[in-house]
């Protein structure tokens, strides 16, 4: 079944506007719409492993802050273009997926949770140990580029391939053994379904997004150190981002990640000294009053098709 | 740096390692029993410790007496919180799949940390109490880790006998096992959920009482608490009481040890490395818990 | 008369009224992100009270330029990424005249890309890192200005006394961040100069509480001085552990941390004889520093740490480059905070053409029956040092 007419005309509508956007938006607007793409890349990444498979990867900033290092390193100790070093981030991501999925997606249920969660530990600790190659706490300084509208382009595609890659997915076979897999997992493996292989390759296209995003954000701010690369809270915010829009969904983690980050702008512009609270809050708020998300709730009420 | 390692110096660090163990025991003991009976992961675990600290704090003072007399104290405040939190937001997600408890105790823990920051501010906080050691030979007992390291196995002691020989603590143990069957037997499993909670969050209130005359109380004191309390009961094994026990202790020499002959810096990334390999290899822990 | 000739009248009369009022082209506005929440928001809170403190005085004086100023202040969490984006909204959307430098080298560092970027002038009051602005040539950085003394010398004041009683061995250890291993490398190197072994050098990670172990290895290789760099917590336990062990050095001092009155209120006599190292105290010697200790106090109802202190100085060195170069053009106040040499509340600002601060010194203060007294350098001390710290049996 493929989309409606007028659901791609308001796509492409919207792609043109942010095409032309860096003309004369601030340099601020920028920035933030840059963020705004950083969030739909993770929370769309994130929805490929946790919404379709069900294992909740509690660490993903792992691989985001992974491919922040591999890009930032290849940049600074070795001089390479920083388009070159995104994609390298990227890679880097998924051999860190390849290494620790294997054995970690044998895990069930909550073990997968604390595995991810203690390996994002575990990467931290050691990229501040190998001080040598990556700065260890002092953090590590890229020589200084304005490049914010090159990457805001770059970011921008990486959010329009990802959203894409999950429609593809979504709308395969594959999509649907991966669904199977979260809905019974040992009925799966009855029907014949490689479990373990399947779970794999989503870890695999999982981790990618972060990675590239990773080493594109390095870049930009030209300055990273451990603990602002591999902060539990944005492995929450991108759960958070996922579950308000809708998990299992192609355009939840969007909505999501749009929705989110301007709602924490304005709620932090407004209340600077309480936000983290009303952040806290908000969490709660979502997974006890919207499990479903929004775009769950809509495909109920609205019969909306399963692959939005 | 090659330091020569003495027998006393080995000694020492053992002593060291085996006072903080028996705190990090009796504080995952309280998470091990939310994850055993309620099948919930609790990263709001730290915060309630945190909670406990600064109830000391404000005790000792106001009040100006001993803050080891305020422990209970502490615990039943944290009880009672325990108790309030349970009856209005975490028995929502009990049967949950578990994205929702993990998500929903990290809002609360968030929520938590915060509050305290702008109730008590930031400001750093301690409570001076017992200072220096006990010299038994070459070894120096820390006083106040000593006084920890008894409350707190008493408390641990405690909490055992009130499993195995009360009804109530049966009743917990049996949900625990199998909730439909404990159901069937008439047991009311939403009152267990709920004193398990609070249960919980006394033993985490105790846990910051006693370090509150050990470290500085600030609000963001209760995460790296969580960690360990993880940590312990992948040891250990989830739901198996007595190995959050063991869980503890070998922790707290692992730490200790890693950090004489290697470096301080590394036994944090040995204890994470850790938690993954035993995750790996053996994740029903080294006494065998039960997997979910 | 008509109402069009009444309208033409008070047209007439308000723009004369703007006219007379002098506010016609409305306050200079100074943009800065800072830590008012987060890791930070202590320090970065005092030091949004020194900028305050500064905006009040300034325009109490008649303003910069005929103006007044008025801060625009945005939090950043205390975290870098939000920094660098609310520079951006300061300088393109909110389109401020100047900034000001907000709290610790790591966000300053990331913040320094975006006022290169747009070529505004920084003057960075709390950030210590050396490389933030010494740089190697293709990276050199042209618009940040730095106010206190690097992390490198925080230790120098224990490190010179210690060698000046002819103390022989060193352990250092420290915190793994960035200003830490900073401080501790810092003084490292000034041991080597002064002769002095260092015999023992370890990190340990942040929010690290149990030193037995590392305090065990320092205690067998019996040194005469111990360097910690440190912030408050560490600096408690490692106090506290330093004594349950017996840990005797003939010398032992803190950074960061050591020079706050909680330290001595949590630990009591057991912080006597601590040395510490701080950018400022309000007893030092400096033009106008027990006027603005007593406005500060006055104003905000707690004493000022280094910090306020830090931002209230940095405010008044850029605002006095803005007025020497009697423009707010990036270049022109650039050239004046070059040439400019100045004695504040703070004390001494001058900078080389790095932008790195060579005057400004800091002060090594004592810990004396629960007072602060400053022993260091000599030419700003107040007292002698106790020396040696007596072992904590003899107490």
């Amino acid at each position: 079944m493929s989309p409606r007419p007028a659901a791609l005309a308001a796509l492409a509508a919207v792609t043109l506007a942010l095409a032309v956007y860096p003309e004369f938006g601030s340099g601020y607007g920028v920035r933030s719409t840059l963020q705004v793409f950083m969030w739909i890349v993770l929370a769309s990444s994130w929805n490929l492993i946790s919404g379709l498979t069900g294992y909740v990867s509690f660490g993903h900033v792992a691989f985001f802050g992974a491919g922040a290092y591999t890009g930032a390193i290849l940049i600074a100790k070795a001089g390479w273009p920083w388009g070159l070093a995104a994609l390298a981030g990227g890679l880097g991501a998924c051999v860190l997926a390849l290494a620790i999925g294997y054995p970690c997606l044998r895990l069930k249920g909550p073990y997968f949770a604390i595995a991810m969660l203690g390996l994002n530990e575990v990467l931290r600790a050691l990229v501040s140990y190998f001080e040598d190659l990556t700065g260890g706490g002092n953090g590590l300084s890229l020589p200084t580029l304005d490049a914010t509208v090159p990457i805001y382009y770059v970011m921008g595609a990486s959010a329009l391939l990802v959203t894409l890659v999950t429609y593809v997915i979504i709308t395969s076979r594959f999509g649907l053994r991966l669904m199977t897999i979260r809905e019974d997992e040992v009925a799966a493996e009855a029907m014949g379904i490689d479990t373990a292989r399947h779970k794999l390759y989503a870890f695999l296209l999982s981790a990618a997004g972060p990675g590239v995003a990773g080493a594109l954000t390095a870049r930009d701010q030209g300055y990273i150190e451990p603990i602002s690369v591999f902060p539990l809270a944005t492995t929450i915010t991108m759960i958070v981002m996922v579950l308000f829009g809708g998990k299992g969904t192609v355009w939840g983690p969007v909505l999501g990640a749009v929705v989110l980050f301007v709602a924490q702008e304005i709620v932090w512009a407004r209340y600077p000294y309480v936000h983290p609270l009303l952040f806290g809050v908000i969490i709660i708020a979502v997974v006890l009053l919207m499990p479903r998300g929004v775009l769950g709730l809509l495909q109920i009420r609205y019969r909306l098709p399963r692959t939005i | 740096m090659n330091v020569f390692v003495t027998p006393a110096m080995l000694g020492q660090v053992v002593i060291s390692g085996i006072l903080s163990g028996a705190l990090y025991a009796m504080v995952a003991l309280g998470l091990a029993l939310i994850f055993g009976v309620m099948r919930i992961i609790n990263v709001a675990h730290g915060p309630l410790l945190m909670l406990g600290a600064y109830a000391t704090f404000f005790l000792y003072s106001a009040l100006g007496i001993n803050p080891y007399l305020t422990v209970p104290v502490s615990m039943l405040v944290l009880f009672a919180v325990g108790l309030l939190l349970e009856r209005t937001l975490v028995f929502r997600v009990v049967d949950a799949p578990e994205l929702s408890s993990l998500l929903l105790t990290f809002g609360i823990s968030i929520a938590l940390v915060n509050l305290a920051q702008l109730l008590f501010t930031s400001d750093l906080r301690s409570v001076e109490y017992l200072a220096g050691s006990w010299v038994v030979g070459p070894l120096a007992l820390s006083k106040a880790r000593v006084v920890a390291f008894t409350v707190a196995s008493a408390l641990t002691g405690l909490s055992f006998f009130f499993l195995q020989r009360t009804r109530l603590g049966k009743a917990i143990r049996a949900t625990s096992q199998n909730r439909e069957v404990a159901m069937v037997c008439g047991i009311d499993v939403q009152r267990i959920h709920l004193v398990t909670f609070g249960l919980s969050a006394g033993l985490a209130g105790a846990g910051g009482a006693l370090i509150a005359v050990i470290v500085a109380i600030q609000p963001e004191m209760g995460q790296i608490w969580t960690f360990k309390s993880f940590l312990v009961i992948v040891l250990g094994g989830a739901g198996n009481y007595p190995g959050a026990l063991l869980g503890g202790v070998l922790l707290g020499l692992i730490e200790q040890l890693a950090s004489l002959f290697l470096t301080t810096q590394l036994s944090e990334v040995v204890a994470y490395v850790l938690l993954v390999l035993i995750l790996l290899v053996r994740p029903q822990g080294l006494l065998g818990g039960r997997q979910t | 008369m008509t109402s069009k000739t009444l309208g033409a009248l008070i047209a007439a009369l308000a723009v004369l009224a703007a006219g007379i009022s002098g506010e016609a082209q409305g306050p200079i506005r100074i943009g800065a992100s800072l830590s008012l929440t987060g890791t930070y928001a202590k320090l970065g809170r005092n030091q949004h009270e020194g900028y305050k403190l500064c905006e009040k005085d300034l325009n109490a004086k008649g303003g910069l330029l005929g103006r007044k100023i008025e801060f625009v202040v945005y939090d950043d969490q205390s975290t870098p990424a939000t920094a660098v984006r609310l520079y951006e909204k300061l300088i393109t959307e909110d389109k401020v005249e100047g900034v000001m430098g907000p709290y610790s080298s790591p966000v300053t560092e990331a913040s320094v890309n975006v006022t290169e970027k747009y070529k505004k002038v920084m003057v960075a009051p709390l950030a210590a890192t050396t490389s933030i602005f010494k740089r190697p040539p293709d990276k050199k950085r042209h618009y940040v200005f730095m106010v206190i003394s690097p992390a490198e010398v925080y230790l120098e004041g224990l490190i010179d006394t210690a060698a000046k009683r002819g103390l022989k061995t060193v352990a250092v250890v420290n915190e793994d961040t960035l200003f830490s291993k900073a401080a501790a490398s810092g003084a490292v190197e000034l041991a080597k100069k002064r002769g002095m072994q260092v015999v023992f050098q370890e990190a340990y990670p942040k929010g690290n509480t149990d030193f037995s172990a590392l305090l065990t290895k320092v205690k067998s290789l019996n040194p005469d001085v111990i360097a910690a760099a440190t912030y408050f917590d560490d600096a408690v336990a490692l106090t506290r552990q330093m004594r349950e062990l017996d840990v005797n050095p003939k010398a032992y001092g803190v950074t960061v941390g050591g020079d706050l009155p909680e330290f001595y209120d949590t630990l009591k006599t057991s912080a006597d004889f601590i040395y510490g190292a701080t950018q400022w105290e309000h007893v030092l010697p400096y033009p106008g520093n027990t006027e603005f200790f007593e406005a500060y106090k006055k104003e905000f109802g707690h004493e000022p740490s280094y910090h306020s202190a830090a931002g209230y100085a940095g405010c008044l060195v850029y605002t006095e480059a803005v007025k020497r170069a009697a423009s707010l053009d990036a270049d022109r106040v650039r050239e004046q905070l070059f040439k400019l040499e100045m004695r504040t509340v703070f004390g001494e600002y001058k900078v080389d053409q790095d932008g790195f601060q060579v005057a400004h010194k800091m002060v090594t203060f004592q810990w004396q029956e629960g007072k602060k007294v400053v022993v260091w350098p000599d030419e700003l001390a107040q007292g002698k040092p106790r020396f040696p710290t007596p072992p904590w049996n003899q107490r």
